[in-house]
């Protein structure tokens, strides 16, 4: 089954559940406070497998009577979001399903686009992962372009991370600053470019390196 | 002589303060790597020195120097015009990195932080200056900055120790300990005892922090106020100041100051830099939701010397809009024509949430109403396209001319070395490293 398929059958199922979606509508105000009431419902029973007691509910929903929980848990009755069974004890009814709200659309197709959205990272979140300890830099030379770094290119540099053999770092090798592959064997280390027209550096007395580059931004226009 | 310890409990509480060392300096030195080891200075465009780093401290360079005197005994000194966006990035990065350590975190200036670390020794596997450690390691790693850290049983006994070792010191105070550390210190050197106070006690004859701390209560109860009482209890090491984990959102007061080069006697330029200064503390204001209720302006000297004035507002508001009369009005008072000022301020004073203003019976509730409307699309229209998109007309010859002329006018490289896509006023947030790769 394709998963377009799929959330079209979820949907249907909604309709003839009778969904809170749709009974709410005529309880005017009310409506939204019993929506979110039986949606932390449901998320109690999506977490845990099984539905909450009374005192649950009351500690979930921040009732303190078991009288209000009560009257609640009756008109989620009547609008069949849940049931009790012979001992009283609750038990799911519509919420059962895992069925999502799919944005203001209450008839013809669901829109795909609420659905999608909360999977999705922005592009800062893609390129930076400690923020705290990444910075910018703007490349002047051209000792990396065959990596796919140009002069005017902006770099990210995160400086919490330990470099490792392969890793393009921004280093200091003998009070010169530069960036390029990091390249270690054994106990030794090399600077790599990604361009002939410069040779590897091999530090003579000293190399710090300040930071690992992590991405590499270009924006044209 | 051996001085009984104040109190036998180690750490009933542990509450740590940082405090960065020469924090702007430091910045510029940790994006400046080739700056590092060297006297660096920040405050060109004062003509005064804001921060310098220790090598320039070393010299005999103090804050608040004027720049020529600086020339004077340390002429090889790195002196940068000052790089705010860059400083608050990293201030806000300091706290960031406190925070994976303990949720409570009062961020108490730019550069300085109370922690709350009670009862995590045992999640980080190790005792409180192995945790101070670990945060001073962690600060200086990722951002490339020194802190000094003090750990003790209150607040104001950690900033003592903060204080006690600097650059790059831990000082831990435990309870036992506490008198070793007042002993020689001055009560005036005690956080939140100003001179006043510590000349009222020296007719007692306290001269030392532990002086103070050994008193009885009966004496600090008959003779101090509230605050001074608290600071004894914190003295003792019983805590009475919570670390405060809520964001700043409480204002005294707003004030927006800003010199120019070269100083001037033009009537016009420098009401128009007292607007400007106007603006932004009314936006600064508004962002906070808070409504001025007295204006404070003034204007500075040539020498230094300050002519000021204070007016009552009518309504409390954060419009410039309703502030622009009280303002001309304070203006007129306090300019003398053939006087050279060389930088004006505005304060915003007795601030009050902008939701608790009433109306009065005079007020033409339509015209506050419209205008509320106005500065709400300025604001709109600052946040997408940068500040000061829109201004007022009286600002304007503070925006025609550049703040500073000459040498002075240097703008922090931040703002000129922009990358695509980039302008003046809207930049990517984060620190950018100036090396030449």
């Amino acid at each position: 089954m394709s998963r377009q398929e799929g959330r079209f059958q979820k949907f249907t199922l909604t309709v003839n559940n009778r969904s809170p979606t749709i009974t709410f509508m005529k309880d005017g105000i009310q409506k939204e406070r019993l929506k979110s009431r039986s949606n932390a419902i449901s998320g109690f029973y999506q977490q845990t497998g099984r539905m909450p007691s009374f005192s649950e509910i009351g500690e979930i929903l921040g009732l303190r009577s078991k009288n209000a929980v009560s009257k609640l848990v009756s008109r989620l009755e009547e609008i069949n979001v849940l049931e009790r069974d012979k001992t009283g004890r609750l038990i799911p009814g519509s919420i059962a399903y895992p069925v999502k709200i799919l944005g203001t659309v209450e008839a013809g197709f669901p829109s795909p686009a609420e659905e999608e959205l909360a999977d999705n990272i922005s592009l800062d979140d893609m390129l930076i992962q400690n923020r705290a300890a990444t910075f910018l830099l703007k490349v002047s030379g051209d000792s990396m372009q065959d990596a796919g770094i140009l002069p005017g290119d902006m770099v990210i540099v995160d400086r919490g991370q330990t470099p490792k053999s392969g890793d393009i770092v921004i280093a200091e090798v003998d009070g010169q600053w530069t960036m390029k592959y990091l390249r270690k064997r054994g106990d030794k280390v090399a600077l790599i470019p990604a361009n002939p027209k410069y040779k590897p550096i091999i530090p003579k007395n000293e190399l710090k390196i300040s930071g690992v580059v992590t991405a590499v931004v270009r924006k044209y226009g | 002589m051996s001085i009984q310890p104040l109190t036998l409990h180690s750490w009933p509480r542990a509450i740590l303060h940082i405090d960065a060392d020469a924090f702007f300096a430091s910045c510029e030195q940790a994006v400046h790597p080739e700056l590092k080891g060297k006297p660096v200075i920040t405050g060109k465009e004062r003509g005064i020195v804001s921060a310098a780093s220790y090598e320039a401290k070393a010299r005999g360079v103090e804050r608040a120097m004027r720049l020529f005197e600086v020339k004077k005994v340390c002429p090889d000194a790195v002196i940068l015009p000052s790089d705010y966006e860059t400083y608050s990035l990293f201030s806000v990065r300091m706290f960031e990195i406190l925070r994976r350590f303990s949720p409570d975190v009062e961020e108490y200036s730019i550069d300085e932080a109370f922690v709350d670390l009670t009862g995590l020794r045992r999640t980080f596997h190790g005792s409180y200056g192995e945790i101070a450690k670990k945060i001073q390691e962690t600060v200086e790693k990722e951002l490339g900055i020194t802190v000094s850290i003090g750990v003790s049983l209150s607040k104001v006994l950690a900033k003592i120790g903060s204080k006690h070792r600097k650059p790059k010191g831990i000082t831990l105070i435990p309870g036992r300990e506490i008198h070793n550390y007042l002993e020689k210190l001055p009560v005036g050197k005690v956080w939140g005892i100003g001179a006043n106070t510590s000349e009222f006690l020296k007719k007692f004859g306290i001269t030392t922090a532990l002086d103070f701390a050994g008193k009885d209560e009966l004496f600090v109860k008959r003779y101090l106020s509230k605050p001074y009482q608290e600071i004894w209890h914190e003295l003792n090491g019983r805590s009475v100041y919570p670390v405060s984990t809520e964001s700043k959102r409480e204002y005294q007061s707003i004030s927006k100051t800003r010199t120019f080069t070269p100083p001037s006697d033009d009537e016009e330029f420098i009401f128009a830099q007292l607007s400007k200064n106007l603006e932004n503390a009314c936006i600064k204001a508004r962002r906070y939701d808070l409504a001025a209720s007295r204006l404070i302006v003034f204007l500075r000297r040539q020498d230094f010397s300050d002519a000021g004035l204070e007016l009552k507002i009518s309504r409390p508001t954060a419009y410039p809009a309703e502030l622009m009369e009280p303002l001309k009005k304070g203006f007129r008072e306090v300019y003398k024509p053939n006087t050279l000022y060389r930088s004006t301020g505005v304060v915003l004073a007795g601030l009050m949430p902008e939701k608790s203003v009433q109306y009065t019976l005079f007020d033409d509730v339509s015209r506050i109403e419209k205008m509320a409307r106005i500065y709400s699309a300025v604001d709109g229209l600052s946040e997408r396209f940068g500040k000061h998109t829109i201004q007022h007309g009286s600002s304007l010859y503070a925006k025609l001319q550049s703040q500073h002329e000459g040498e002075r006018g240097d703008v922090a490289f931040r703002k000129t070395e922009l990358f695509r896509g980039e302008n003046r006023r809207q930049r990517v947030g984060l620190p950018v490293l100036n090396v030449k790769v």
